[in-house]
Protein backbone atom coordinates (compact mmCIF):
# COMPACT_ATOMS: atom_id res chain seq x y z
CA UNK A 1 0.00 0.00 0.00
CA UNK A 2 0.90 3.66 -0.17
CA UNK A 3 3.97 4.63 1.81
CA UNK A 4 3.98 7.56 4.18
CA UNK A 5 5.74 9.74 1.64
CA UNK A 6 3.08 9.37 -1.04
CA UNK A 7 0.14 11.77 -0.86
CA UNK A 8 -2.79 10.33 1.05
CA UNK A 9 -5.05 8.24 -1.22
CA UNK A 10 -8.64 9.09 -2.12
CA UNK A 11 -8.72 12.45 -0.35
CA UNK A 12 -7.82 14.58 -3.33
CA UNK A 13 -7.94 18.37 -2.84
CA UNK A 14 -10.00 18.72 0.25
CA UNK A 15 -10.56 22.36 1.20
CA UNK A 16 -11.56 21.21 4.69
CA UNK A 17 -7.83 20.70 5.32
CA UNK A 18 -7.21 24.39 4.72
CA UNK A 19 -9.85 25.24 7.28
CA UNK A 20 -8.20 22.96 9.84
CA UNK A 21 -4.80 24.57 9.52
CA UNK A 22 -6.26 28.08 9.38
CA UNK A 23 -5.99 28.80 13.12
CA UNK A 24 -2.24 28.26 13.54
CA UNK A 25 -1.52 29.96 10.21
CA UNK A 26 -3.51 33.04 11.20
CA UNK A 27 -1.80 33.08 14.62
CA UNK A 28 1.63 32.98 13.01
CA UNK A 29 0.73 35.74 10.58
CA UNK A 30 -0.88 37.94 13.19
CA UNK A 31 1.58 37.52 16.05
CA UNK A 32 4.83 36.69 14.31
CA UNK A 33 5.01 38.01 10.78
CA UNK A 34 2.93 41.18 11.18
CA UNK A 35 4.62 42.54 14.34
CA UNK A 36 8.07 41.76 12.94
CA UNK A 37 7.37 43.57 9.66
CA UNK A 38 5.74 46.45 11.49
CA UNK A 39 8.73 46.94 13.76
CA UNK A 40 11.22 46.73 10.90
CA UNK A 41 9.30 49.35 8.89
CA UNK A 42 8.87 51.68 11.85
CA UNK A 43 12.54 51.67 12.76
CA UNK A 44 13.32 52.98 9.27
CA UNK A 45 11.19 56.02 10.02
CA UNK A 46 11.92 59.17 12.02
CA UNK A 47 12.55 58.86 15.76
CA UNK A 48 9.58 61.10 16.59
CA UNK A 49 7.24 58.91 14.54
CA UNK A 50 6.67 61.38 11.69
CA UNK A 51 6.23 59.72 8.28
CA UNK A 52 9.00 59.19 5.74
CA UNK A 53 12.17 57.18 5.42
CA UNK A 54 14.97 57.89 7.85
CA UNK A 55 18.01 56.16 9.29
CA UNK A 56 17.88 58.21 12.50
CA UNK A 57 17.26 55.21 14.79
CA UNK A 58 20.16 53.30 13.29
CA UNK A 59 22.45 56.31 13.47
CA UNK A 60 21.62 56.49 17.15
CA UNK A 61 22.52 52.84 17.65
CA UNK A 62 25.74 52.90 15.64
CA UNK A 63 26.97 56.18 17.11
CA UNK A 64 26.51 54.92 20.64
CA UNK A 65 29.60 53.16 21.94
CA UNK A 66 27.58 51.37 24.63
CA UNK A 67 25.28 49.80 22.01
CA UNK A 68 28.25 48.87 19.82
CA UNK A 69 30.01 47.22 22.77
CA UNK A 70 26.89 45.20 23.43
CA UNK A 71 26.73 44.08 19.82
CA UNK A 72 30.43 43.17 19.99
CA UNK A 73 30.12 41.11 23.17
CA UNK A 74 27.08 39.34 21.71
CA UNK A 75 29.04 38.33 18.62
CA UNK A 76 32.01 37.28 20.76
CA UNK A 77 29.83 35.16 23.07
CA UNK A 78 28.03 33.57 20.12
CA UNK A 79 31.19 32.66 18.21
CA UNK A 80 33.12 31.40 21.25
CA UNK A 81 30.17 29.26 22.38
CA UNK A 82 29.67 27.88 18.85
CA UNK A 83 33.32 26.84 18.63
CA UNK A 84 33.28 25.31 22.11
CA UNK A 85 30.08 23.42 21.33
CA UNK A 86 31.74 21.67 18.39
CA UNK A 87 35.08 21.16 20.18
CA UNK A 88 33.32 19.57 23.17
CA UNK A 89 30.61 17.59 21.39
CA UNK A 90 32.46 16.20 18.39
CA UNK A 91 34.77 13.98 20.50
CA UNK A 92 31.79 12.77 22.54
CA UNK A 93 29.80 12.04 19.37
CA UNK A 94 32.78 10.19 17.85
CA UNK A 95 33.22 8.20 21.03
CA UNK A 96 29.53 7.23 21.05
CA UNK A 97 29.70 6.29 17.37
CA UNK A 98 32.52 3.79 17.82
CA UNK A 99 32.09 2.51 21.36
CA UNK A 100 29.24 0.60 22.88
CA UNK A 101 28.79 -0.59 26.42
CA UNK A 102 28.01 0.67 29.87
CA UNK A 103 30.43 3.58 29.90
CA UNK A 104 29.07 4.80 26.54
CA UNK A 105 25.49 4.63 27.86
CA UNK A 106 26.53 6.56 30.96
CA UNK A 107 28.26 9.23 28.87
CA UNK A 108 25.26 9.57 26.58
CA UNK A 109 22.85 9.89 29.50
CA UNK A 110 24.97 12.58 31.16
CA UNK A 111 25.55 14.57 27.98
CA UNK A 112 21.82 14.60 27.14
CA UNK A 113 20.76 15.35 30.69
CA UNK A 114 20.59 19.19 30.29
CA UNK A 115 17.63 18.55 27.95
CA UNK A 116 15.57 17.86 31.06
CA UNK A 117 16.69 20.87 33.08
CA UNK A 118 14.87 24.22 32.63
CA UNK A 119 16.98 27.34 32.10
CA UNK A 120 16.32 29.01 35.45
CA UNK A 121 17.44 25.94 37.33
CA UNK A 122 20.59 25.59 35.19
CA UNK A 123 21.54 29.17 36.00
CA UNK A 124 20.90 28.70 39.68
CA UNK A 125 22.87 25.45 39.77
CA UNK A 126 25.84 27.04 38.02
CA UNK A 127 25.87 30.04 40.36
CA UNK A 128 26.01 27.74 43.38
CA UNK A 129 28.57 25.47 41.76
CA UNK A 130 31.09 27.66 39.92
CA UNK A 131 30.15 30.93 41.60
CA UNK A 132 32.15 32.62 44.35
CA UNK A 133 32.54 30.29 47.35
CA UNK A 134 30.70 27.61 45.39
CA UNK A 135 31.13 23.88 45.58
CA UNK A 136 33.81 23.82 42.89
CA UNK A 137 35.93 26.32 44.78
CA UNK A 138 35.55 24.23 47.95
CA UNK A 139 36.57 21.10 46.05
CA UNK A 140 39.64 22.82 44.61
CA UNK A 141 40.56 24.18 48.03
CA UNK A 142 40.44 20.68 49.45
CA UNK A 143 42.97 19.38 46.95
CA UNK A 144 45.18 22.39 47.63
CA UNK A 145 44.36 24.62 44.66
CA UNK A 146 43.77 28.19 45.78
CA UNK A 147 43.22 31.41 43.86
CA UNK A 148 40.10 30.24 42.01
CA UNK A 149 38.54 33.04 40.00
CA UNK A 150 34.85 32.57 39.32
CA UNK A 151 33.67 33.04 35.72
CA UNK A 152 30.27 34.23 36.97
CA UNK A 153 29.70 37.93 36.20
CA UNK A 154 32.47 37.80 33.59
CA UNK A 155 31.84 37.25 29.85
CA UNK A 156 32.67 33.56 30.40
CA UNK A 157 29.66 33.06 32.69
CA UNK A 158 27.10 33.18 29.86
CA UNK A 159 29.39 31.08 27.65
CA UNK A 160 29.37 28.29 30.24
CA UNK A 161 25.61 28.55 30.84
CA UNK A 162 24.83 28.53 27.11
CA UNK A 163 27.22 25.63 26.53
CA UNK A 164 25.36 23.65 29.20
CA UNK A 165 22.04 24.48 27.61
CA UNK A 166 22.90 23.76 23.97
CA UNK A 167 24.91 20.58 24.50
CA UNK A 168 22.18 17.96 24.05
CA UNK A 169 20.88 19.46 20.81
CA UNK A 170 24.36 19.74 19.31
CA UNK A 171 25.28 16.21 20.35
CA UNK A 172 22.06 14.76 18.94
CA UNK A 173 22.57 16.40 15.55
CA UNK A 174 26.21 15.32 15.39
CA UNK A 175 25.51 11.70 16.40
CA UNK A 176 22.75 11.55 13.79
CA UNK A 177 25.26 12.76 11.18
CA UNK A 178 27.95 10.31 12.27
CA UNK A 179 25.50 7.40 12.13
CA UNK A 180 25.48 7.80 8.34
CA UNK A 181 29.20 7.03 7.97
CA UNK A 182 29.90 3.44 7.01
CA UNK A 183 32.37 1.36 8.99
CA UNK A 184 33.71 0.00 5.70
CA UNK A 185 34.99 3.40 4.55
CA UNK A 186 36.85 3.93 7.82
CA UNK A 187 38.28 0.41 7.88
CA UNK A 188 39.49 0.79 4.31
CA UNK A 189 41.29 3.99 5.24
CA UNK A 190 42.83 2.30 8.28
CA UNK A 191 44.03 -0.56 6.07
CA UNK A 192 46.00 1.81 3.87
CA UNK A 193 47.56 3.29 6.99
CA UNK A 194 45.69 6.58 7.40
CA UNK A 195 46.14 8.19 10.81
CA UNK A 196 43.17 8.97 13.07
CA UNK A 197 43.47 12.67 12.38
CA UNK A 198 43.62 12.03 8.66
CA UNK A 199 40.47 9.87 8.84
CA UNK A 200 38.69 12.57 10.82
CA UNK A 201 39.70 15.26 8.34
CA UNK A 202 39.22 13.40 5.05
CA UNK A 203 36.37 10.99 5.74
CA UNK A 204 34.38 11.98 8.81
CA UNK A 205 34.21 15.78 8.54
CA UNK A 206 33.12 15.96 4.87
CA UNK A 207 30.36 13.43 5.61
CA UNK A 208 28.91 15.40 8.52
CA UNK A 209 29.17 18.82 6.90
CA UNK A 210 25.38 19.04 6.67
CA UNK A 211 24.95 18.26 10.38
CA UNK A 212 27.59 20.81 11.30
CA UNK A 213 25.78 23.50 9.30
CA UNK A 214 22.39 22.62 10.82
CA UNK A 215 23.51 22.66 14.44
CA UNK A 216 25.74 25.70 14.01
CA UNK A 217 23.08 27.80 12.28
CA UNK A 218 20.31 26.89 14.74
CA UNK A 219 22.64 27.38 17.70
CA UNK A 220 23.63 30.78 16.30
CA UNK A 221 19.98 31.87 16.33
CA UNK A 222 19.37 30.82 19.91
CA UNK A 223 22.74 32.02 21.26
CA UNK A 224 22.59 35.46 19.66
CA UNK A 225 19.13 36.11 21.07
CA UNK A 226 19.67 34.47 24.46
CA UNK A 227 18.40 36.37 27.51
CA UNK A 228 18.34 34.24 30.63
CA UNK A 229 21.93 32.97 30.83
CA UNK A 230 23.57 36.32 29.98
CA UNK A 231 21.28 38.12 32.42
CA UNK A 232 21.87 35.71 35.30
CA UNK A 233 25.50 34.74 34.74
CA UNK A 234 27.07 37.63 32.85
CA UNK A 235 28.34 41.11 33.73
CA UNK A 236 25.86 44.01 33.82
CA UNK A 237 27.97 45.94 31.33
CA UNK A 238 28.53 45.28 28.50
CA UNK A 239 25.36 43.22 28.16
CA UNK A 240 24.24 40.84 25.43
CA UNK A 241 21.61 41.92 22.89
CA UNK A 242 18.91 39.83 24.64
CA UNK A 243 19.08 41.53 28.05
CA UNK A 244 19.86 44.84 26.28
CA UNK A 245 16.61 44.69 24.27
CA UNK A 246 14.68 43.64 27.34
CA UNK A 247 16.01 46.54 29.40
CA UNK A 248 15.52 49.05 26.59
CA UNK A 249 11.89 47.98 26.31
CA UNK A 250 10.95 47.44 29.98
CA UNK A 251 13.15 49.85 31.98
CA UNK A 252 14.22 52.58 29.55
CA UNK A 253 10.74 52.37 27.97
CA UNK A 254 12.00 53.13 24.49
CA UNK A 255 10.12 50.67 22.24
CA UNK A 256 11.45 52.24 19.05
CA UNK A 257 15.08 51.75 20.05
CA UNK A 258 14.25 48.22 21.32
CA UNK A 259 12.72 47.61 17.89
CA UNK A 260 15.87 48.93 16.22
CA UNK A 261 17.96 46.52 18.28
CA UNK A 262 15.57 43.71 17.34
CA UNK A 263 15.85 44.58 13.64
CA UNK A 264 19.65 44.53 13.86
CA UNK A 265 19.33 41.12 15.53
CA UNK A 266 17.02 39.98 12.70
CA UNK A 267 19.49 41.12 10.06
CA UNK A 268 22.52 39.45 11.62
CA UNK A 269 20.60 36.26 12.34
CA UNK A 270 19.10 36.14 8.85
CA UNK A 271 22.42 34.78 7.58
CA UNK A 272 22.18 31.83 9.96
CA UNK A 273 18.47 31.42 9.23
CA UNK A 274 19.09 31.30 5.50
CA UNK A 275 21.88 28.75 5.93
CA UNK A 276 19.54 26.61 8.01
CA UNK A 277 16.71 26.75 5.47
CA UNK A 278 19.07 25.95 2.60
CA UNK A 279 20.59 22.97 4.38
CA UNK A 280 17.13 21.68 5.31
CA UNK A 281 16.14 21.96 1.66
CA UNK A 282 19.24 20.03 0.61
CA UNK A 283 18.51 17.39 3.18
CA UNK A 284 14.95 16.93 1.94
CA UNK A 285 16.17 16.67 -1.64
CA UNK A 286 18.75 14.07 -0.63
CA UNK A 287 16.10 12.09 1.25
CA UNK A 288 13.81 12.14 -1.76
CA UNK A 289 16.60 10.93 -4.04
CA UNK A 290 17.49 8.03 -1.77
CA UNK A 291 13.83 7.03 -1.61
CA UNK A 292 13.33 7.18 -5.38
CA UNK B 1 37.24 -10.08 23.27
CA UNK B 2 40.08 -8.30 25.01
CA UNK B 3 38.95 -5.29 27.01
CA UNK B 4 41.24 -2.40 26.38
CA UNK B 5 41.60 0.27 29.00
CA UNK B 6 39.18 2.93 27.78
CA UNK B 7 41.07 6.13 28.61
CA UNK B 8 39.09 8.40 26.27
CA UNK B 9 35.81 7.19 27.74
CA UNK B 10 36.94 7.72 31.31
CA UNK B 11 38.19 11.24 30.57
CA UNK B 12 34.90 12.19 28.89
CA UNK B 13 32.83 10.64 31.69
CA UNK B 14 34.85 12.42 34.38
CA UNK B 15 34.59 15.77 32.58
CA UNK B 16 30.82 15.35 32.23
CA UNK B 17 30.45 14.47 35.91
CA UNK B 18 32.21 17.71 36.80
CA UNK B 19 30.43 19.84 34.23
CA UNK B 20 26.88 18.41 34.21
CA UNK B 21 26.25 16.30 37.29
CA UNK B 22 27.90 18.26 40.10
CA UNK B 23 26.07 21.57 39.46
CA UNK B 24 22.69 19.81 39.69
CA UNK B 25 23.83 17.90 42.76
CA UNK B 26 24.82 21.18 44.40
CA UNK B 27 21.23 22.42 44.19
CA UNK B 28 19.92 19.23 45.79
CA UNK B 29 22.41 19.49 48.66
CA UNK B 30 21.55 23.15 49.25
CA UNK B 31 17.85 22.26 49.48
CA UNK B 32 18.57 20.03 52.48
CA UNK B 33 21.14 22.30 54.13
CA UNK B 34 20.32 24.49 57.09
CA UNK B 35 23.82 25.82 57.27
CA UNK B 36 26.66 25.47 54.80
CA UNK B 37 29.80 27.47 55.45
CA UNK B 38 32.54 27.80 52.89
CA UNK B 39 34.84 25.87 52.34
CA UNK B 40 33.10 22.86 53.86
CA UNK B 41 32.41 20.20 51.21
CA UNK B 42 29.05 19.31 52.71
CA UNK B 43 26.51 21.31 54.73
CA UNK B 44 27.54 22.08 58.28
CA UNK B 45 23.97 21.42 59.36
CA UNK B 46 21.38 19.32 57.48
CA UNK B 47 17.67 19.77 57.81
CA UNK B 48 14.29 20.55 56.27
CA UNK B 49 13.70 23.87 57.98
CA UNK B 50 13.64 25.84 54.72
CA UNK B 51 11.03 23.61 53.12
CA UNK B 52 8.32 24.79 55.47
CA UNK B 53 9.64 28.35 55.19
CA UNK B 54 9.25 28.25 51.40
CA UNK B 55 5.80 26.71 51.63
CA UNK B 56 4.70 29.43 54.06
CA UNK B 57 5.53 32.25 51.67
CA UNK B 58 2.42 33.79 50.05
CA UNK B 59 4.40 35.04 47.04
CA UNK B 60 5.41 31.44 46.22
CA UNK B 61 1.80 30.30 46.20
CA UNK B 62 0.52 33.24 44.22
CA UNK B 63 3.27 32.75 41.59
CA UNK B 64 2.53 29.04 41.51
CA UNK B 65 -1.17 29.54 40.85
CA UNK B 66 -0.48 32.27 38.28
CA UNK B 67 1.82 29.87 36.46
CA UNK B 68 -0.62 26.98 36.66
CA UNK B 69 -3.46 29.13 35.34
CA UNK B 70 -1.47 30.53 32.43
CA UNK B 71 0.17 27.20 31.59
CA UNK B 72 -3.15 25.33 31.57
CA UNK B 73 -4.72 28.00 29.39
CA UNK B 74 -1.81 27.99 26.93
CA UNK B 75 -1.61 24.20 26.70
CA UNK B 76 -5.36 23.86 26.25
CA UNK B 77 -5.55 26.53 23.55
CA UNK B 78 -2.49 25.10 21.84
CA UNK B 79 -4.06 21.64 21.67
CA UNK B 80 -7.34 23.07 20.41
CA UNK B 81 -5.61 25.00 17.64
CA UNK B 82 -2.86 22.59 16.67
CA UNK B 83 -4.39 19.12 16.82
CA UNK B 84 -6.80 19.62 13.89
CA UNK B 85 -3.94 21.15 11.92
CA UNK B 86 -1.74 18.15 12.75
CA UNK B 87 -4.43 15.79 11.49
CA UNK B 88 -4.80 17.81 8.29
CA UNK B 89 -1.04 17.84 7.66
CA UNK B 90 -0.80 14.10 8.29
CA UNK B 91 -3.85 12.84 6.45
CA UNK B 92 -5.38 15.36 4.09
CA UNK B 93 -4.42 16.75 0.74
CA UNK B 94 -5.23 20.41 0.22
CA UNK B 95 -3.92 23.26 -1.89
CA UNK B 96 -0.68 24.71 -0.54
CA UNK B 97 -0.04 21.87 1.91
CA UNK B 98 3.71 21.70 1.23
CA UNK B 99 4.11 25.47 1.31
CA UNK B 100 2.34 25.77 4.66
CA UNK B 101 4.44 22.97 6.14
CA UNK B 102 7.58 24.74 4.98
CA UNK B 103 6.42 28.07 6.37
CA UNK B 104 6.00 26.50 9.80
CA UNK B 105 9.53 25.14 9.56
CA UNK B 106 10.80 28.55 8.55
CA UNK B 107 9.42 30.05 11.74
CA UNK B 108 12.31 28.34 13.54
CA UNK B 109 14.77 30.33 11.41
CA UNK B 110 14.06 33.54 13.32
CA UNK B 111 15.72 34.69 16.53
CA UNK B 112 12.90 34.10 18.96
CA UNK B 113 13.53 36.92 21.39
CA UNK B 114 13.68 39.56 18.65
CA UNK B 115 10.23 38.33 17.56
CA UNK B 116 9.02 38.60 21.13
CA UNK B 117 10.30 42.18 21.31
CA UNK B 118 8.42 43.12 18.16
CA UNK B 119 5.29 41.46 19.54
CA UNK B 120 5.67 43.38 22.81
CA UNK B 121 5.98 46.65 20.84
CA UNK B 122 2.68 45.79 19.13
CA UNK B 123 1.09 44.89 22.47
CA UNK B 124 1.80 48.44 23.72
CA UNK B 125 -0.76 49.67 21.20
CA UNK B 126 -3.43 47.28 22.47
CA UNK B 127 -2.56 47.69 26.17
CA UNK B 128 -1.68 44.01 26.42
CA UNK B 129 1.65 44.54 28.19
CA UNK B 130 1.35 43.39 31.78
CA UNK B 131 -1.78 41.31 31.14
CA UNK B 132 -2.47 37.60 31.28
CA UNK B 133 -3.76 37.73 27.69
CA UNK B 134 -0.44 39.10 26.50
CA UNK B 135 1.57 36.41 28.27
CA UNK B 136 -0.77 33.70 26.97
CA UNK B 137 -0.33 34.87 23.36
CA UNK B 138 3.47 35.03 23.63
CA UNK B 139 3.70 31.58 25.17
CA UNK B 140 1.11 30.10 22.82
CA UNK B 141 3.31 31.10 19.92
CA UNK B 142 6.27 29.19 21.34
CA UNK B 143 4.22 25.98 21.66
CA UNK B 144 2.89 25.82 18.08
CA UNK B 145 5.75 23.91 16.48
CA UNK B 146 5.96 21.14 19.05
CA UNK B 147 2.19 20.79 19.21
CA UNK B 148 1.92 20.48 15.42
CA UNK B 149 4.89 18.27 14.57
CA UNK B 150 4.64 15.59 17.25
CA UNK B 151 0.91 14.94 16.69
CA UNK B 152 1.44 15.03 12.89
CA UNK B 153 3.94 12.20 13.27
CA UNK B 154 1.50 10.39 15.57
CA UNK B 155 -1.38 10.60 13.07
CA UNK B 156 0.94 9.44 10.30
CA UNK B 157 1.86 6.39 12.32
CA UNK B 158 -1.72 5.14 12.57
CA UNK B 159 -2.28 2.02 10.51
CA UNK B 160 -4.20 2.80 7.33
CA UNK B 161 -5.14 -0.83 6.89
CA UNK B 162 -7.12 -0.81 10.10
CA UNK B 163 -8.89 2.40 9.12
CA UNK B 164 -9.81 0.96 5.76
CA UNK B 165 -10.99 -2.31 7.25
CA UNK B 166 -13.31 -0.34 9.53
CA UNK B 167 -14.56 1.68 6.57
CA UNK B 168 -15.17 -1.54 4.60
CA UNK B 169 -17.51 -2.86 7.27
CA UNK B 170 -19.49 0.36 7.03
CA UNK B 171 -18.08 2.76 9.64
CA UNK B 172 -18.49 6.45 8.85
CA UNK B 173 -15.48 8.77 8.78
CA UNK B 174 -16.15 10.20 12.25
CA UNK B 175 -16.60 6.72 13.68
CA UNK B 176 -13.31 5.61 12.11
CA UNK B 177 -11.55 8.63 13.57
CA UNK B 178 -13.04 8.15 17.02
CA UNK B 179 -12.61 4.37 17.31
CA UNK B 180 -9.47 3.64 15.27
CA UNK B 181 -7.35 6.73 14.57
CA UNK B 182 -7.60 8.60 17.86
CA UNK B 183 -6.90 5.69 20.25
CA UNK B 184 -3.76 4.81 18.30
CA UNK B 185 -2.44 8.36 18.17
CA UNK B 186 -3.48 9.24 21.71
CA UNK B 187 -0.36 8.20 23.69
CA UNK B 188 1.91 10.34 21.50
CA UNK B 189 -0.51 13.25 21.60
CA UNK B 190 -0.70 13.02 25.39
CA UNK B 191 3.09 13.04 25.53
CA UNK B 192 3.20 16.16 23.35
CA UNK B 193 0.66 17.86 25.61
CA UNK B 194 2.72 16.92 28.66
CA UNK B 195 5.92 18.31 27.13
CA UNK B 196 4.14 21.51 26.12
CA UNK B 197 2.82 21.91 29.65
CA UNK B 198 6.24 21.49 31.26
CA UNK B 199 8.08 23.81 28.87
CA UNK B 200 5.36 26.45 29.05
CA UNK B 201 5.50 26.34 32.85
CA UNK B 202 9.22 27.14 32.67
CA UNK B 203 9.03 29.67 29.82
CA UNK B 204 10.71 32.74 31.26
CA UNK B 205 11.75 35.31 28.70
CA UNK B 206 8.41 35.96 27.00
CA UNK B 207 6.51 36.06 30.30
CA UNK B 208 9.09 38.44 31.73
CA UNK B 209 9.09 40.84 28.78
CA UNK B 210 5.32 40.97 28.30
CA UNK B 211 4.13 40.25 31.84
CA UNK B 212 6.39 42.55 33.86
CA UNK B 213 5.90 44.07 36.30
CA UNK B 214 2.37 42.99 37.10
CA UNK B 215 2.52 39.27 36.38
CA UNK B 216 4.94 37.09 38.32
CA UNK B 217 5.14 33.51 37.14
CA UNK B 218 7.07 30.83 38.97
CA UNK B 219 10.33 31.05 36.98
CA UNK B 220 10.29 34.85 37.33
CA UNK B 221 9.88 34.55 41.09
CA UNK B 222 12.74 32.04 41.17
CA UNK B 223 14.90 34.47 39.21
CA UNK B 224 14.13 37.26 41.66
CA UNK B 225 14.92 35.01 44.61
CA UNK B 226 18.22 33.94 43.07
CA UNK B 227 19.29 37.46 42.15
CA UNK B 228 18.35 39.11 45.40
CA UNK B 229 20.53 36.55 47.17
CA UNK B 230 18.39 36.66 50.28
CA UNK B 231 18.48 33.08 51.42
CA UNK B 232 20.25 30.56 49.21
CA UNK B 233 17.97 27.74 50.27
CA UNK B 234 14.77 29.33 48.92
CA UNK B 235 15.95 28.95 45.33
CA UNK B 236 17.25 25.46 46.00
CA UNK B 237 14.07 24.18 47.64
CA UNK B 238 11.89 25.67 44.90
CA UNK B 239 14.10 24.16 42.20
CA UNK B 240 13.91 20.67 43.70
CA UNK B 241 10.21 20.98 44.48
CA UNK B 242 9.25 22.02 40.95
CA UNK B 243 11.84 20.26 38.90
CA UNK B 244 11.39 16.70 40.18
CA UNK B 245 7.76 16.38 38.99
CA UNK B 246 8.60 17.99 35.65
CA UNK B 247 11.55 15.62 35.19
CA UNK B 248 9.22 12.68 35.83
CA UNK B 249 6.74 14.06 33.27
CA UNK B 250 9.44 14.57 30.64
CA UNK B 251 10.91 11.11 31.17
CA UNK B 252 7.43 9.66 30.75
CA UNK B 253 6.95 11.62 27.53
CA UNK B 254 10.30 10.40 26.26
CA UNK B 255 9.32 6.83 27.00
CA UNK B 256 6.06 7.11 25.09
CA UNK B 257 7.55 8.93 22.11
CA UNK B 258 10.87 7.15 21.82
CA UNK B 259 14.10 9.09 22.26
CA UNK B 260 14.38 10.18 18.61
CA UNK B 261 10.93 11.75 18.33
CA UNK B 262 11.32 13.29 21.78
CA UNK B 263 14.55 14.95 20.67
CA UNK B 264 12.87 16.16 17.47
CA UNK B 265 10.18 17.71 19.61
CA UNK B 266 12.88 19.77 21.26
CA UNK B 267 14.07 20.98 17.88
CA UNK B 268 16.84 18.48 17.11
Amino acid sequence: MASDLAPPPKTSKNPLGLLMIAAPVVLMGLFLLYPALRVVLRTFGAADGSPGFSLENYARFFNDSYSLNNLGITLWTTVVTLILLIVVNLPIALYLRFRKGRLATFIQALALFPMFVPGVIICYALIRYIGPNGLLQSLLEHVGITGYQTPIMTPWGPVIGLLWDAMPFTLLVLTAGLAGISNAAIEAAQDVGASRLRILWSIVLPQIRGSLVVCTSLNFLSLFGSVLQPYMLGPTSPELMGPFMLRTFSSVRDPLQAGTQATITFLICSVAGLLYILSMGNRRKAEKETVA
Amino acid sequence: MIRRFDLAGLVIAAALVFFILLPVLTVFIWAFAEQWFYPSLLPTKWGLRFWSKVLERPDVWSAFWTSMKITTLVTGLSALICLPAAYAFARMEFPGRQAFMMSFLMATAFPRFAITISLAVLFLVFNLVGTVTGVVIVQLLTTLLLMIWLPTAAFRGVSRNMEEAARDVGAGPLRVFWSITLPQALPSIAAAVLMTFVWTFYETEGAWLVGAPRITTMPILMMQMINNQMVVQYGAVLSVLLWVPSLAALLLARRVLGSDTFAKGLGA
